[in-house]
């Protein structure tokens, strides 16, 4: 249990009092729940909150910058934010909860029932990061890897690009409550991608499915059911939320309503 | 290691304080504990049911996941503000009683305050955005109509549509004595 806070007033003097024992703490509205075990057991809590210029949202080229601690309302209420970050951010049905929660304590926390991450894995979104090294600029994949494997970061702002097409969708007993499965698509340069956060499973980007989507191949809701009822290196499991055949059903149903979805709205935005 | 306390300096419901507290209490233990504002509720604790929403600067907020130090230098007020001098109730507060929009009162004042919010943004909300913009509220008891009821007269009321108001129905519709002519 944590006993201590500390106030940082910049990213690099917070990650001068990061020790292996001390968590950051952005927004706060996933420490308490179910799922962030990981974050309530530190010792140290580093408040990023009067960090400053952490929460811009600025235009630089064809992608949009997003400062870390910017806040899901923000995001809402800004003129810039492409629709399918608003999407993502509106998963979070509170508005005084989205008055706290922040884009890059989202991410950060690697939940996996988080809002944002199917989003952002499927239009490729890249992170500013700063480590002990220095600042870095990673793709949201990468950083989830090497969060995983300990590497200590702390991300500064989230880059993703404007201009083009993506659309979620996300599944839960209520507005409130964790989320069986949120699915992600998008039509990037590549061609469409799609990214799923499968709850207490994990965040997964469907490379198979897109290779065989670019390559022109007509899939069918059927075929997509038959995909994810084979796919391999899912690590899902029956528990609460569902067994693992309802899930990999869904992840079927959604990925066809998605890249109809997609088909149907056109490249455009 | 040893418990860290911290003092915390702010502004709360107009009176300027002073308050020392533990490093890890919510903004909810702060208000309810030290300074005895006991409409701020505790339900959830992980700000799922909007019991315990203050505004902050002026935005709602769920104060059981606020640090308490993190409101160095705020301006938060509870429901216990937004009474007159001498008790009178404000007109969010009597649109709950008149609507009938109260049952066990829980839920009451963090929806007064997201109300309150909502009534004084200078705005008219549709519908859709009132009832998303209530959403962060959990009640048990009043089925939720009331509530968006009396929230849609009291904001129609701000922006000085006092006939508009009266005619909102039992459904929260806002009724018109001829159908609307099509543009």
């Amino acid at each position: 249990m944590a006993t201590q806070l500390l106030m940082a007033k910049s990213p690099s003097e917070a990650m001068g009092l990061k020790t292996a024992d001390a968590a950051f703490l952005a927004g706060g509205t996933e420490v308490n729940r179910l799922g962030s075990e990981a974050a309530a057991g530190a010792e140290t809590l580093i408040s990023l909150k009067r960090c400053s210029g952490m929460d811009h949202i600025e235009k630089d080229g064809d992608n949009l910058r997003i400062g870390a601690m910017c806040t899901f309302q923000k995001l809402v209420e800004s003129d810039i934010v492409p629709a399918y970050m608003k999407e993502a951010a509106h998963f979070m049905a509170s508005r005084t909860k989205r008055n706290m929660a922040t884009v890059g304590g989202n991410i950060a926390a690697l939940r996996s029932d988080s809002y944002l991450l199917p989003t952002l894995f499927a239009v490729c979104a890249r992170l500013e990061v700063l480590t002990r090294e220095g600042q870095e600029n990673i793709c949201v994949n990468s950083f989830m890897e090497e969060a995983l494997s300990g590497k200590e970061m702390l991300i500064t702002e989230v880059i993703v690009p404007l201009g083009i097409k993506a659309v979620s969708k996300r599944y839960a007993n209520t507005a409130q409550s964790h989320a069986v499965l949120t699915m992600s698509a998008a039509v990037t340069e590549k061609g469409i991608t799609m990214a799923a956060a499968v709850k207490n499973s994990g965040i997964y980007r469907f490379r198979k499915l897109e290779e065989a989507l670019r390559s022109g191949e007509d899939m069918s809701e059927d075929d997509m059911i038959a995909f994810f009822r084979g796919a391999e290196g899912l690590s899902i499991s029956d528990d609460m939320f569902g067994s693992v055949e309802y899930k990999r059903y869904l992840l079927g149903v959604t990925a066809y309503d998605l890249s109809r979805k997609l088909a149907d709205s056109g490249k455009g935005v | 290691m040893a418990k860290q306390y911290k003092v915390v300096h702010c502004t709360i419901n107009g009176k300027k304080v002073e308050q020392v507290v533990d490093v890890r209490a919510s903004l909810t233990d702060m208000l309810r504990n030290d300074f005895r504002l006991t409409s701020v509720k505790k339900g959830c604790e992980v700000g799922e049911c909007g019991a315990c929403t203050v505004i902050i600067n002026g935005e709602g907020f769920n104060s059981c996941i606020y640090l308490a130090v993190w409101a160095e230098g705020k301006e938060i007020w509870t429901l216990e503000g937004l009474t007159g001098p001498g008790g009178e109730l404000s007109d969010i507060q009597q649109a709950f009683i008149d609507e009938g929009a109260i049952q066990c009162g829980f839920c009451t004042p963090g929806f007064i305050m997201t109300s309150w919010e909502i009534v004084n943004s200078g705005r008219e909300y549709t519908d859709d955005e009132l009832r998303k913009a209530l959403s962060g509220h959990l009640c048990r008891c009043t089925g939720y109509e009331n509530i968006f009821r009396a929230v849609k007269k009291t904001m129609l009321r701000h922006l000085g549509k006092f006939e508009e108001a009266e005619k909102v129905n039992s459904q929260g519709i806002t009724e018109y004595p001829e159908p609307m002519p099509f543009k």
